[in-house]
């Protein structure tokens, strides 16, 4: 099968500066530029003043896959996000996306408190790429899977944090693109609420479109991705099944956790990390 | 970075109305073959390329809801809502009418002087509060642009969209005054769509060009509202281009409003147009936005990164 996301050795460099410099006035930029010309060119070679936030990463996604991508924080699934997104540029390396993309990296971006539920229904949808013709097709459904009822038409400033995210997220989960980017999005309202949106992205996956979504959630993980994906800070790492790149994610914590700790609580840190994993992989053996 | 959208992929989604709204939908998603060539490319980012049109085109709808967001939680948040676009530029014309008019009696080539200024401030107004405003948009926007992908430019672009609405309402006061001065309407005031429309190109160039570098240099959002109001002085606003000596029209004229207000005050008020000066407007307007929108395109691939 042709894949429909393919991604081909993409690395992201972030230059970051010298630390008296992050955040550049004009008149920084033409003193400096007067003092030191040649200091600008330089700076670009220098391994001190960037940060790699992905490594020459590759891979391919065929259409229909859930795929979950893991790894610790500053580790770049963000970035890889963003690049997919198109909200960041890559620094080098190629994708080609066969299909629509929609991304939801933040619950509720763009909505305005002053606007009604129903006003910031259409604003976001349309900033998630939706037409207006979709957004209207969906509205009852929208409404309906936010439960906010009565509330559509007051100013979402005057909304529960609850009902906000609730309404945020039925809105991107209504987008209908061939591949869905999501960015801890499950991490929204309570447990039933949840439930619901890990329902509707197996729907999603149903009707045989693509997701990508990146959690610190292991159970959410393990539940609905057929693939899983780890990065190592930048690079890429991917297991023989979900199940020991997962185990290998958590290693990977446990040592970093067990890492700072004086030896006396090292053993109870121990032993706490090992009941951790046990409890884990007890639970994904129960889900497959 | 290039991107395509490519429109030839059609996919049919017939999708039915769900009975019950709590229930997903089980309809099985009608997946058509994958199209031969990537609908979007995303590629390392490229050095000098304009802004792509067709993006714009493909996103006018949120153009559309971006403008009618401001609009809707301007009138939602003001009391006076509405009537501040006309207050504004009636205040200015009450406030220089009796220190310029009554005062220091500036000459304005024998039209009532109120109604001079206001030819005058009503465009000038657009213009001041089209740039000022675009040229924060970007910023204030941080939040959209660092979560969701769109062509950048549409945020700058609806902030001049938003300003000409509140120029077309405030233009009802000048066509009171003129009818309340009864100024008899020419033929010459067919050129004022025009000279409109210029005048929103410029007022666009500027606020692309100042939008993408203050996203990485703040200092333009303090250094611009006391450009703004030097200009106001170098401009044919509270007082008549013919003011101007004789052997310095021609430095007078690089101003590109000098020929666009000169101009509208003309269309408006028969007072015959200064064609040089509007053509030189219009040639430093043209290369002011083609320039505009290389620089900003240049810069939007950092937006994200910087702002």
């Amino acid at each position: 099968m042709r894949p429909i996301v393919s991604v081909r050795n993409l690395s992201k460099t972030y230059r970051i500066g010298r630390l008296r410099n992050t955040n550049p006035t004009l008149r920084d930029a033409l003193v400096g530029a007067v003092n030191s010309p040649l200091s600008y060119l330089r700076q670009r070679d220098d391994e001190g003043t960037t940060l790699q936030a992905l490594r020459d990463v590759s891979f391919a996604v065929e259409p229909g896959e859930v795929v979950g991508i893991i790894g610790r924080n500053g580790a770049g699934k963000s970035t890889l996000l963003k690049i997919l997104a198109r909200i960041v540029k890559p620094s080098a390396g190629e994708v080609d996306i066969y299909g629509r993309v929609g991304s939801l990296l933040q619950v509720g971006t763009g909505f305005h408190p002053d606007l009604t539920g129903r006003e910031n229904v259409f604003l976001n949808g349309a900033l998630l790429g939706m037409k207006s013709q979709e957004i209207k097709r969906n509205f009852d459904e929208i409404v309906a899977f936010s439960e906010i009822g009565k509330f559509l038409d007051t100013a979402v400033k005057y909304y529960s944090s609850g009902m906000y995210l609730r309404l945020a997220f039925a809105i991107a989960a209504h987008l209908e693109p061939e591949v869905l980017l999501l960015d801890e999005v499950l991490a929204v309202g309570d447990e039933s609420f949840q439930k619901k949106c890990r329902e509707k992205i197996k729907a999603v996956s149903r009707d045989e479109r693509t997701v990508l979504f990146v959690s610190h959630n292991m159970k959410a993980i393990a539940d609905l991705c057929g693939r899983v994906l780890l990065i190592r800070s930048g690079q890429l790492y991917e297991g023989t099944d979900p199940k020991s790149t997962i185990a290998e994610y958590l290693d990977e914590v446990a040592a970093a956790e067990a890492r700072p700790c004086d030896s006396g609580s090292n053993a109870i840190r121990s032993a706490d990390i090992a009941r951790r994993k046990s409890d884990i992989a007890r639970m994904i053996s129960n889900n497959t | 970075m290039a991107i395509s959208e490519n429109s030839s992929l059609s996919v049919s989604r017939q999708r039915e109305a769900s009975g019950s709204a709590d229930s997903f939908r089980e309809n099985a998603y009608e997946s058509s073959p994958l199209p031969l060539t990537p609908v979007i490319k995303i590629r390392a980012a490229k050095r000098w390329t304009p802004i792509g049109l067709g993006e714009i085109w493909a996103h006018r709808e949120l153009l559309y809801f971006l403008v009618w967001r401001d609009l809707k939680v301007r009138y939602k948040q003001t009391l006076l809502g509405v009537s501040w676009i006309i207050l504004q530029p009636i205040l200015m014309t009450l406030v220089f009418a009796v220190f310029l008019g009554k005062i220091a009696r500036v000459p304005s080539d024998s039209v009532p002087y109120v109604l001079f200024l206001y030819a005058g401030l009503l465009p000038w107004t657009f213009f001041t509060n089209a740039v000022a405003t675009s040229s924060h948009s970007l910023i204030a926007s941080a939040e959209m642009i660092t979560k969701v992908y769109f062509p950048r430019a549409l945020v700058p672009l609806a902030a001049v969209l938003v300003r000409l609405s509140d120029f077309v309402v405030a233009s009802v006061v000048l066509v009171v005054l003129m009818l309340y001065y009864g100024r008899p309407f020419t033929r010459a005031i067919l050129l004022a769509p025009f000279l409109i429309l210029h005048l929103t190109l410029l007022a666009l160039g500027l606020g692309l060009l100042f939008a993408a570098l203050n996203v990485k240099y703040r200092d333009i959002g303090t250094v611009l509202p006391v450009l703004l109001q030097l200009w106001l002085f170098a401009s044919p606003v509270i007082y008549p281009a013919s003011l101007v000596p004789p052997n310095w029209q021609w430095v007078y004229a690089l101003n590109p409003l000098t020929g666009i207000i000169g101009g509208f005050r003309a269309a408006f008020l028969d007072l015959g147009f200064d064609w040089r000066s509007l053509l030189v407007s219009f040639a430093i307007t043209i290369v002011l936005l083609v320039y505009a929108s290389f620089v900003f395109r240049r810069m939007e691939d950092e937006f994200a990164d910087v702002v």
